[in-house]
């Protein structure tokens, strides 16, 4: 290790082991965003690997829905959380020989879930589709990482909690007992609409308990540190917060606008979905307002070119969310890809796009290297941008087609041919994002690996203020 | 400066990740989206609990 890594390292963070997570994360970030693609060839060639049973289209779509949320997303976070805790304490993680047995615990268990999918072994609860002994696992790994990150917390030297505390330690909390509520009660206790009311909720506990605020978690650790200057506003970090655990918990029941589940409890989930855009609006004005007057840290660094770009989608996609709940909406969407837009707009555009800009500054900083190329890292960032803006635009388009179609009363089928254009555009959005994928993350290895070392900081500077170039 | 004005400037830092915030504002606009939101809320909630 460099004596630049050693000065980020702080004697807090357990490098090898944050490392091995972002890497692993990297590698996962590319594998299921790839099966993404393939499932998007079979819209335009049916037969498509139809002929081999692991490959058909309802074994690989859980591995890319498992794959995103708690391969790429989830071990990013682990080990993004394994960085940011320490350092936001000022103290050690608690129980940090835990975190090496937890990586492989992690990793055997996760692989093992994904694995057994396109076996078909499957629990059938969308987003929650792993069989029982790897779900163990996965629910040991959750339970080992809350004990830790909740306990460093209560032994920290730091005074003030800092929101992306807040944030990680409600995730880690929620998500230990919503992944139990999941796998372990509601394939099994729950039967017909009530299976369906239920699910709704886990679901968008998964979105809104844990993928949110964990990648809200991380946009707060790095948007200071990016631009270059102090959050904007404490309060208002607090207020997103504690509107967004207030309001996201009741939002589940709107994927069931229409169903046979009980008029009122659809319609606090509609009010519910409105109302996150409170919480969503406050994460935008605290991200402007942090950038406003050093807006060149956008050209400079990646890490801040990621942060801009997700907050963009984050707008987006979460005003698409809330208003999507609405009944004229809904009855206009449901059934169609403009629902598929909204998901890909949050968790892909949003928050896979701010754990790839906290990979971009923790990799370089603790392997002590700058980044491998600034050329790959470019083609990254545009063929991202590119390649999303298109398969976002294109779903948002081709689903406000279909649901005019259908209401019109236009053959279903009819409908589907005439989406074929959109299917076809969607496919070279996604091969475009997979081909940006490839070349940053094998960026981001090759930094880690070895990459030129970091110049050191100035003498007597305090610990962490060697910056690399691009990152 | 006035004390008011002073506190929101008011500069948190945490030493050894290097974060700094200030205490900080809630703007007036979206003080205003959050009223409207809450008055559309119980309007809602009351006209559409059960269908008409």
């Amino acid at each position: 290790m460099s004596s630049v890594a050693e000065r980020f390292a702080d004697d807090l963070v357990d490098r090898k082991v944050v490392l091995q997570f972002l890497l692993s994360g990297a590698f996962w970030l590319v594998f299921a965003p790839t099966i993404g693609v393939i499932l998007s060839i079979k819209f335009n060639y049916f037969d498509f690997l139809g002929g081999i049973s692991w490959l058909t289209w309802g074994r690989l779509r859980p591995v890319h829905i498992m794959g995103v949320i708690f391969g790429g997303f989830t071990t990013s976070i682990f080990g993004l959380t394994y960085y940011m805790v320490p350092r936001l304490c000022g103290v050690r993680m608690y129980k940090e020989s835990w975190s090496r047995i937890i990586f492989w615990l992690w990793n055997i268990g996760f692989t093992a879930g994904l694995v057994s999918l396109p076996l078909g072994q499957n629990l059938g609860i969308e987003a929650g589709e792993f069989p029982t002994w790897a779900n163990i696992l996965v629910e040991i790994v959750l339970a080992m990482i809350t004990v830790q990150v909740v306990m460093t917390v209560l032994r920290r030297k730091e005074k003030l909690i800092y929101v992306t505390l807040w944030y990680l330690t409600a995730a880690y909390i929620w998500t230990t007992f919503n992944y139990a509520f999941g796998h372990f009660l509601l394939p099994f206790h729950f039967a017909g609409v009530n299976n369906a009311a239920m699910h709704g909720l886990y679901i968008h506990y998964v979105v809104g308990l844990w993928i949110t605020p964990a990648g809200l978690a991380v946009i707060y650790y790095f948007l200071p540190l990016a631009a270059r200057q102090p959050l904007y506003s404490h309060k208002l970090s607090l207020i997103g917060f504690w509107s967004l655990a207030f309001f996201y918990p009741f939002v589940g029941t709107h994927h069931y606008i229409y169903s046979p589940i009980p008029y009122w409890t659809q319609t606090i989930a509609i009010v519910a979905s409105m109302m996150l855009i409170i919480p969503v609006w406050t994460v935008i004005q605290n991200f402007f307002g942090t950038f406003v007057g050093n807006w060149k840290r956008f050209q400079e660094s990646f890490t801040a070119k990621f942060l801009v770009v997700g907050a963009f989608y984050y707008l987006i996609g979460c005003f698409q969310g809330s208003t999507e709940a609405l009944r004229e909406v809904q009855r206009l969407t449901h059934f169609t890809d403009f629902v598929i837009a909204h998901s890909h707009l949050t968790v892909f555009g949003t928050f896979i796009l701010w754990v790839t800009a906290g990979l971009y500054y923790v990799i370089p900083r603790l392997s002590g290297h700058e980044l491998y190329s600034r050329k790959l890292a470019v083609w990254h960032y545009w063929l991202t941008v590119g390649g999303f803006s298109l398969m976002a635009s294109t779903l948002v388009l081709q689903g406000l087609l279909q649901g005019t179609m259908l209401q019109a009363g236009t053959d279903f089928v009819d409908s589907m041919v005439a989406m074929k254009p959109y299917w076809f555009t969607r496919t070279i959005a996604g091969v475009t994002m997979d081909i940006g994928a490839v070349l940053g993350m094998w960026n981001l290895y090759r930094t880690a690996v070895g990459g030129p070392l970091l110049a050191a900081s100035p003498e007597g500077s305090p610990a962490g203020n060697a910056e690399p170039q691009w990152s | 400066m006035e004390p008011e004005h002073q506190e929101r400037s008011e500069i948190n830092r945490y030493e050894t990740s290097g974060i700094e915030e200030r205490h900080g504002i809630v703007p007036a606009w979206l003080i205003g989206v959050i009223v409207i939101l809450a008055v559309w809320m119980v309007y809602y909630l009351i006209r559409f609990w059960t269908p008409s």
